[in-house]
């Protein structure tokens, strides 16, 4: 899909260009993200295999955590095409190789609100659901912190979809309501393996995603050895796949208080079928529902909160479960703006507090997948340029995790890390 | 305050009648809230009831878009006259106008005019625009060269070419009353002024801000 998929895109690219008489106008947006930090956790990080929940192993490591560039086409019709192309370069100590890709490619298509304040808009292509409320600034990079929570850090890795999403909203504006209404739906294919990187390396926190036809690596457990449970498994999970051809759906509604805030909850359904593996990689039955607020209580302080909880069950041929897992996370964040204090609006802090588990429900030999942790993340930017943004973050976790034991790790795991980053935007 | 009492005889010279070598007829009206207090921003025009023919105004309608808003939320125009969309943005809009009878939309681009002359009908058009909601902002089309809007002190003077007998209108969008407007009906002789004191308060004005400023977001 990969190829083929840029080489569609771009051939519908030049085809709009040239059917359309109306004038195109090209954006380009992006960010580079260069970063220090100081961890405290573990001799491999998740991205590498290993059982850390930050990006990055232990030591003092350089890196570019994210180069990305939001490309636009944008029409007078309401057209527009969207390419999100990400770079995630090799830092120093255990870093993960240098990898680029795009993460999303869609065409957008907005109509004018009707009378009666009723709009539609459809993305065709692929992208992703929309869930996060951190994640919105270009390139899909988070807005208030380096290192999304760990919701988002999974909705980045193993949540994207080839589909098609259709938004009805409804502006109060024209209704004489200080609000706005939305519901969207999505049909989708191409994630039936999502799961399984939750399942085998827990939640984890970074800024990496994953980059569309990515395989991913997880921490070796004993149920992956020849005549065990999970032998069948590839040693790598390509969570952009189409497994079983039945279209997942995802459905979303939004109240959207102006000025204030929003309040959403959505459901996320792949419908896989569970007992079917092509070459490695088994559809995941994986569900769950998310809730989320954004709520500015004053010109100085923004809530962000969300929720997610779901399932995920993959079986063997015979339709055995052999992971059969429930998970839950939430976080809280804050984010203050130093307005009346510093006299500007250069200096953003935010603190964000998260728990999470993963319950394990399957009698799997080799596979234990049962989690249970916290985080805490305090993080503080400023805009040094209009460009140039300097944040200093520190993360901790701690989590009980009793995979950890198949590879000699302590069960029980306090990981902290300190970033400086300087990101540009443009 | 000191500054306003300095500022007040230049300020009210702009809008009031004191001129005595003006030929014309002077209609100076004052707007006033329930409680007594000045209301500025409020549009005043003044129809002809008598068939008095009068000159077109010459009086430059710019509706702009300013930090993400349309700055000046409200504009006034004489029907058939050109209305010039002054994007002072360094990023594109999308206005449109939702309403059947005054349909139109178009996209402007950074640092770009865009002029509309089809509105021939007297009415009050929303604005708004299709990529950034919050932006909301209003453009009334007048059957008449006499229209402006009230001063901070809630005045606003017109000096009139035809006697005879006019409708005084005071409009705002947010005015709770009848089609959003207060009529007075008057024979305009000689130099007069009217005061419209409102039944209720205007209703809040919404602020046109988006509720994230983080400047990078990749929304639409």
């Amino acid at each position: 899909m990969n190829k083929i998929g840029v080489n569609i895109f771009l051939a519908l690219l030049v085809f709009f260009q040239l059917q359309n008489s109306q004038a195109a106008e090209f954006t380009a947006h992006g960010i580079v993200d260069l970063r220090v930090s100081q961890v405290s956790s573990s001799d491999k990080s998740y991205l590498t295999g290993g059982q850390g929940k930050f990006a990055l192993a232990d030591g003092l490591q350089f890196s570019i955590a994210q180069a990305g560039a939001d490309l636009s086409v944008t029409w007078d019709n309401g057209l527009s095409a969207h390419g999100v192309v990400n770079a995630f370069l090799k830092g120093t100590g255990d870093g993960e190789s240098s990898v680029a890709n795009i993460t999303e490619v869609y065409f957008k298509y907005r109509t004018l609100p009707s009378a009666s304040g009723y709009r539609l808009q459809t993305r065709v292509g692929i992208f992703y659901p929309d869930i996060s409320l951190e994640n919105n600034a270009y390139a899909w990079a988070s807005k208030d912190t380096l290192n999304s929570s760990t919701i988002n850090t999974w909705i980045g890795e193993e949540i994207r979809v080839l589909g098609s999403e259709f938004k009805l909203t409804r502006l109060g504006r024209m209704n004489d309501d200080a609000f706005d209404l939305s519901l969207s739906a999505t049909a989708f294919v191409n994630n039936d393996p999502t799961g399984a990187l939750l399942a085998w390396h827990g939640w984890t926190t970074s800024s990496r995603q994953t980059l569309w036809t990515e395989k991913r690596i997880f921490p070796w457990f004993p149920a992956l050895e020849d005549g065990q449970a999970l032998a069948g498994q590839a040693r790598k999970s390509d969570p952009f796949l189409e497994i079983d051809d039945r279209i997942g759906y995802h459905v979303r509604g939004e109240w959207l208080l102006h000025r204030k805030g929003e309040l959403s909850a959505g459901y996320y359904d792949n419908r896989a079928t569970p007992y079917i593996v092509i070459d490695g990689q088994y559809a995941w039955r994986t569900r769950f529902f998310h809730l989320g607020t954004r709520w500015k209580f004053n010109r100085n302080v923004t809530l962000v909160a969300q929720y997610l909880s779901g399932d995920t069950l993959m079986q063997s041929h015979l339709k055995e479960d052999v992971v059969n897992n429930d998970y839950t996370s939430a976080f809280i964040s804050l984010t203050y703006k130093w307005q009346q204090l510093i006299g500007n609006k250069k200096h953003r802090s935010t603190i964000r507090l998260e728990d999470f588990s993963i319950r394990d429900n399957d009698n799997t030999w080799g596979d234990n997948n049962n989690e249970d942790g916290q985080a805490l993340t305090l993080s503080h930017s400023y805009r040094f340029t209009k460009h140039w943004l300097l944040l200093a973050e520190f993360n901790y976790i701690d989590s009980h995790r009793p995979a950890r034991y198949y590879t000699h790790q302590a069960v029980d795991l306090v990981e902290k890390q300190l970033q400086l980053a300087a990101r540009y935007f443009f | 305050m000191l500054l306003t009492l300095l500022l007040l005889p230049n300020i009210s010279n702009a809008n009031t009648c004191n001129n005595k070598t003006e030929i014309n007829t002077c209609v100076q009206v004052f707007v006033k809230s329930k409680t007594g207090q000045e209301l500025g921003d409020l549009v005043v025009y003044l129809e002809p009831l008598d068939g008095q023919v009068l000159d077109k105004s010459h009086k430059e309608v710019v509706v702009g878009q300013r930090d993400k808003s349309f700055t000046p939320y409200i504009t006034v125009s004489q029907t058939n006259s050109k209305v010039n969309f002054v994007n002072q943005d360094n990023i594109t809009h999308h206005i449109y106008s939702a309403e059947s009878e005054n349909k139109f939309s178009f996209k402007i681009r950074a640092g770009t005019t865009h002029s509309l002359t089809q509105f021939d009908q007297a009415n009050e058009i929303a604005m708004g625009c299709n990529i950034h909601d919050w932006m909301s902002g209003y453009l009334l089309v007048v059957n008449t060269p006499y229209f402006d809007k009230t001063d901070e002190l809630g005045q606003v003077s017109f000096n009139l070419a035809k006697k005879g007998k006019y409708k005084v209108v005071v409009w705002h969008p947010q005015m709770q009353a009848e089609n959003n407007r207060m009529i007075m009906e008057q024979d305009i002789t000689k130099h007069n002024t009217f005061t419209f004191t409102l039944k209720n308060e205007l209703e809040s004005i919404p602020t046109q801000e988006s509720d994230d400023d983080f400047e990078f977001l990749s929304d639409y």
